[in-house]
């Protein structure tokens, strides 16, 4: 008897407890609101101790760290923009997972996935601080603490079999501290090529999570465990030093790098006009590429020729062959005075395809209006015969890649030698006594080379680059590095020259490191700072 | 017995199960909205709740201006800057070049920037504040502070002198500049952007001019014709509440809410002038009156021979966009053979006047409006004049608009004949650019330094988005620079032109 009454008690029980179940989700929680109110948000003055108590771990970092800047005006900004943003992102959100969701249901013999509410709320996110970090390299560093405590509402109806369930999600918080860099720094805008974000810690996220109206996030442990496992899933990714690049600009494009060759052969010309009083004209041809900064190259000078013939080849290296062209300038040479103009033309790169040759016969103009009458005056032709060859990706000289690693040597190099390269960045308040025009004088092992004068500076920018070519480690080398004035007037005969300090650097950190970018204290010099960087580079 | 004793006790136990449930699941929520509250409160601070919170530990690096400092913003900037100089000088260089050849007085051949380098500092924002006056604007005032040492050198190919170069040296600038904000809903959530000068504090920019190898007094007065050209300009093109409006986004908006439009019509009549000073070695001064609210549309009366007590009694009508903010700008010359002498200026502030009420006024004339310019505290007479402001209706605003457009494509028209020099009228227009240059410099800066804003503000995902439209905004700031003279019809000068044309 007790047996069987214990059975039916166990089988009650399950009964019972599927139906208290029941009878329970349809007390408490069924009727339950499922939209989201606005919290109500006093004033800080109104609140009492143990609130403020509460709040304390809250507090911006900028009120407890005077490294980190205050951003209000940010948030300020985010805040006049939040309704704005939350419908627009709300919006596209709607338009992306359209077509996805209609691509999946079939599979999964649903009738309809569709968004009840979409909204992020009427909170914006909140930066508690921003902190930058100046380094040497050409970098940007900022960590943002970033804290989303929204109570944004997305709620999902997924209807089958005649059945709707609700999944909805709400009062989601994030907060993280995010580091962004943004580099290299290009001199086209946006000014940085890439921008990396990685996060300094685990990011805390916090959220609940309603299927058919009960929060599965209030289940003792399950919350633990799913922002456990969220954290790591997230760390796994962006934690540093793991980071995210989103690229911006193209390096190559935005340093103007050289992307090919243009091999050019002027052959000929003919029927130049005669403009010399005596005899026939000199002729030479002058080439060059437009927004070009290297000088002109020049064929010989052929004497008394009207219809010459050079023959000769040159090759121009191409930054960007899309804008880019050829100017072709004639020139009657002169033993003494300016030299005439012939006439000239310009070939557009884009009209060539690489690898091919292709013959150009010119005719000679004035000037590149093509309106002016005095082009239709004949000048003569010029014959040309142009390659264009790109070069292949591996041969693209790598260097702006901001390679961590120090470059290779060349294969010239000898065995256990190296090539020992000198970057002269930039200094700071350099001041000469009588004039401040600044270069710098690099010497080592009794090698001398100089940079370029900046004129009237305190802060000169150089960024110059110089190589030694060594047989062995320069273990116990040192590289002295000064900084001169010089006299800019040609009659500075008082004062022709002037040292505004000089640094003795000690080469052995350098071979250690590969690679040093410092700031030096310049001797012999007030308050002067000389940013050098070494690279120790090896086969 | 057991089967119902046990049904009754299953379900008390799913009862309290799912109350225990609901319970759990209300802690939660309030904690989770508690939170949210706080930071929220604690994201806009001030100084009363720190005290609050922090009690007798304030702590002291800690303080509220109006114009809230950005030190993180100014060391990112001078890190950037010698990227920002190089990129920028090429787009100056390439925008304001084509402005440069439009501007040429008819005695100049060529005009061009010989060198253009921003130099090695770089500008400072003091402090920024943002606030929103009006729903779906946010206004973002820049305090902006740049004593630079760019190198600017124009080459200037006069018919007759032979090339000169001007140099622009030491250049400062210190002003306020207002971004506006359009908001909207679609991402990049901002439809337009107006950039603008603050009137107060009053923008300084100073330079000094040096002609290379060789010296301005060559040319007189050609330093003074600059200076009061760069003034005119900054104070018509930028100065509030003239500004730059820009479309962001590729979708077309009515800016036009955003733009200045005539608001009303002043009748100014010039009566007399008394007491001029003699400026002629031979007789008495020919005196002759220019008014203008905007340089741009300049009046002039009849010259009156001889005489330094002229009646002149002409009427004119300029139009008034922002009566708070403009003022008239009387100006009595000497006709001259060459370069017109200036008898004396005056300036009154159209606030003053009373709408649909004439008024009478005679203004004393100076030398210069600048007070520290002022080189002599002689008397220079003085210059009596009748006003009448008269405020537009919907109607009369539009064909106002029509009528100003007409002018100007009028004045282009004129100009492409070659029957005038310049858009500019005459005085003074050989120095336009110069203050063009450094206009769109401004532009360019304060732009560099709102994309790194949006860059900040949008979240990760837009980061992308929002630089490429920075570099877009760039991009449209300058075709709507030089569509809005070119009259070329680009979309941009479609918008504008909806809106009013606001050429310089």
């Amino acid at each position: 008897m007790g047996f069987i009454s214990t059975v039916l008690g166990f089988c009650g029980f399950g009964v019972g407890i599927s139906a208290g179940l029941v009878i329970g989700y349809y007390l408490f929680i069924y009727f339950q609101p499922s939209d989201v109110k606005d919290p109500e948000i006093r004033p800080l003055v109104e609140q009492d101790s143990e609130t403020l108590q509460r709040m304390l771990p809250e507090i911006p970092l900028w009120i407890k760290n005077p490294d980190y800047d205050r951003v209000d005006w940010l948030n300020k900004f985010l805040e006049y923009m939040w309704p704005h943003l939350d419908k627009a992102i709300c919006a596209t959100a709607k338009n992306i997972a359209k077509p996805i969701i209609e691509e999946q249901i079939p599979k999964y013999k649903i009738d309809a996935v569709e968004f009840e509410t979409l909204t992020l709320g009427s909170l914006p996110p909140t930066f508690q601080g921003m902190k930058v970090y100046v380094t040497e390299e050409k970098e940007l560093i900022m960590e943002p603490l970033i804290k989303w405590a929204g109570n944004p509402n997305v709620t999902i109806a997924v209807k089958a079999f005649g059945l709707k369930a609700t999944v909805q999600v709400v009062d989601l918080q994030v907060f993280a501290l995010p580091r962004i860099t943004l580099k290299p720094l290009v001199p086209s805008f946006p000014c940085f090529a890439n921008i990396y974000v990685s996060l300094m810690d685990k990011p805390h996220v916090d959220f609940g999570l309603k299927l058919v109206g009960a929060d599965l996030m209030s289940i003792p442990g399950l919350y633990r465990f799913v922002q456990e496992l969220i954290k790591d899933q997230v760390a796994n990714m962006y934690l540093w030093p793991k980071t995210l690049q989103v690229p911006i600009l193209d390096p190559a494009k935005a340093f103007k790098r050289p992307v090919g060759v243009l091999h050019v052969k002027v052959v000929r010309a003919m029927k130049l006009k005669k403009k010399d009083l005596l005899g026939a004209s000199d002729p030479y041809v002058k080439l060059k590429l437009t927004e070009d900064k290297l000088p002109s190259r020049k064929t010989t000078v052929k004497h008394k020729n009207l219809n010459p013939e050079w023959n000769e080849e040159f090759d121009i290296v191409v930054k960007d062959p899309e804008t880019q062209a050829l100017e072709l300038r004639v020139y009657d040479w002169e033993q003494v005075g300016r030299h005439d103009k012939m006439g000239l033309n310009v070939i557009p790169l884009k009209e060539l395809t690489p690898e091919e040759p292709k013959t150009f016969t010119l005719d000679l103009l004035k000037n590149m209006d093509l309106n002016d009458a005095q082009n239709e005056k004949s000048r003569g032709q010029l014959v040309v015969e142009l390659t264009y060859k790109p070069f292949k990706d591996d041969e693209i000289p790598t260097t702006f890649v901001e390679s961590k690693e120090v470059q290779k040597a060349p294969e010239s190099t000898p065995d256990g030698g190296g090539v020992l390269v000198v970057i002269i960045h930039e200094a700071q308040d350099v001041e000469g006594k009588h004039h401040t025009n600044p270069y710098v004088r690099v010497l080592f092992r009794g090698e001398e080379k100089k940079t370029k004068h900046v004129k009237k500076n305190r802060d000169p920018r150089w960024e110059e680059e110089f190589s030694f070519m060594l047989d062995e480690p320069p273990t116990n080398d040192k590289l002295h590095v000064e900084v001169h004035s010089s006299s800019s007037s040609r009659i500075g005969l008082l004062h022709p020259k002037e040292s505004l300090g000089y640094v003795d650097i000690n080469l052995s950190d350098v071979v250690n490191n590969k690679r040093i970018n410092e700031r030096y204290h310049l001797i012999d010099s007030k308050n002067g700072k000389i940013q050098v960087e070494l690279q120790w580079r090896t086969k | 017995m057991g089967l119902i004793s046990g049904i009754l006790m299953g379900m008390i136990f799913g009862i309290s199960l799912m109350a225990g449930w609901r319970h759990m699941m209300r802690y939660r929520s309030t904690k989770r909205i508690a939170k949210a509250a706080d930071i929220k409160v604690l994201g806009s601070l001030s100084r009363d709740d720190l005290k609050k919170i922090c009690g007798d530990n304030f702590p002291e690096w800690i303080s509220f201006p109006v114009y809230e400092q950005v030190k993180w913003l100014n060391k990112q900037l001078s890190k950037l800057w010698p990227s920002v100089a190089e990129a920028a000088s090429a787009v100056i260089k390439e925008s304001v070049e084509p402005l440069l050849e439009e501007y040429r007085p008819p005695g100049i051949t060529s005009l061009k920037f010989s060198k253009l380098t921003l130099g090695t500092v770089a500008p400072k924002i003091e402090g920024i504040r943002v606030q929103s006056l009006k729903k779906g604007q946010i206004i973002m005032d820049i305090d902006f502070r740049w004593g630079g040492d760019p190198s600017i050198i124009l080459g200037v190919e006069a018919a007759l002198v032979a090339s000169i170069p001007i140099q622009l040296k030491d250049l400062q600038v210190f002003t306020v500049i207002r971004v506006i904000f359009q908001l909207a809903e679609e991402i990049p959530c901002i439809s337009a952007v107006v950039v603008a000068l603050l009137a107060e504090p009053k923008p300084r920019i100073d330079y000094t001019l040096k002609a290379v190898g060789g010296s301005l007094t060559a040319i007189p007065g050609l330093s003074d014709m600059i200076d009061d050209t760069v003034d005119s300009i900054v104070t018509d093109m930028l100065q509030w509440p003239h500004r730059i409006v820009v479309p962001i986004g590729g979708t077309p908006v009515d800016t036009s809410e955003l733009e200045l439009k005539p608001e009303g019509k002043l009748t100014v009549t010039v009566v007399k002038a008394n007491d001029l000073k003699n400026m002629e070695m031979i007789g008495k001064s020919d005196p002759y009156v220019a008014v203008h609210i905007r340089p741009l549309f300049k009046v002039k009366t009849k010259v009156v021979d001889n005489n330094l007590n002229p009646v002149w009694n002409q009427t004119f009508e300029l139009i008034v966009e922002d009566r708070e903010t403009q003022a008239l700008t009387v100006e009595v010359y000497d006709q001259d053979i060459g370069q017109d002498k200036r008898l004396g200026i005056a300036k009154f502030r159209l606030i003053d006047l009373e709408p649909e009420t004439p008024k009478e006024v005679t203004l004393n004339l100076l030398s210069s409006l600048d007070t520290l310019k002022v080189k002599d505290k002689k008397d220079r007479g003085s210059c009596t004049i009748k006003l009448l402001y008269h405020r537009f209706s919907k109607e009369e605003q539009l064909a106002a608009l029509e009528e100003e457009k007409r002018i100007l494509e009028e004045r282009k028209r004129l100009k492409e004949a070659g029957v005038i020099g310049s858009t500019m009228d005459a005085v003074g227009s050989g120095v336009g650019m110069v203050g063009t240059g450094i206009g769109a410099g401004v532009g360019l800066v304060g732009s560099g330094v709102v994309g790194g804003v949006g860059l900040v503000g949008s979240g990760l995902g837009a980061v992308g988005s929002g630089l490429s439209k920075a570099g877009k905004f760039m991009g449209r700031t300058i075709t709507g620079h030089s569509s809005k003279r070119s009259g070329s019809s680009t979309p941009v000068n479609s918008i504008q032109e909806n809106g009013g044309a606001k050429p310089l």
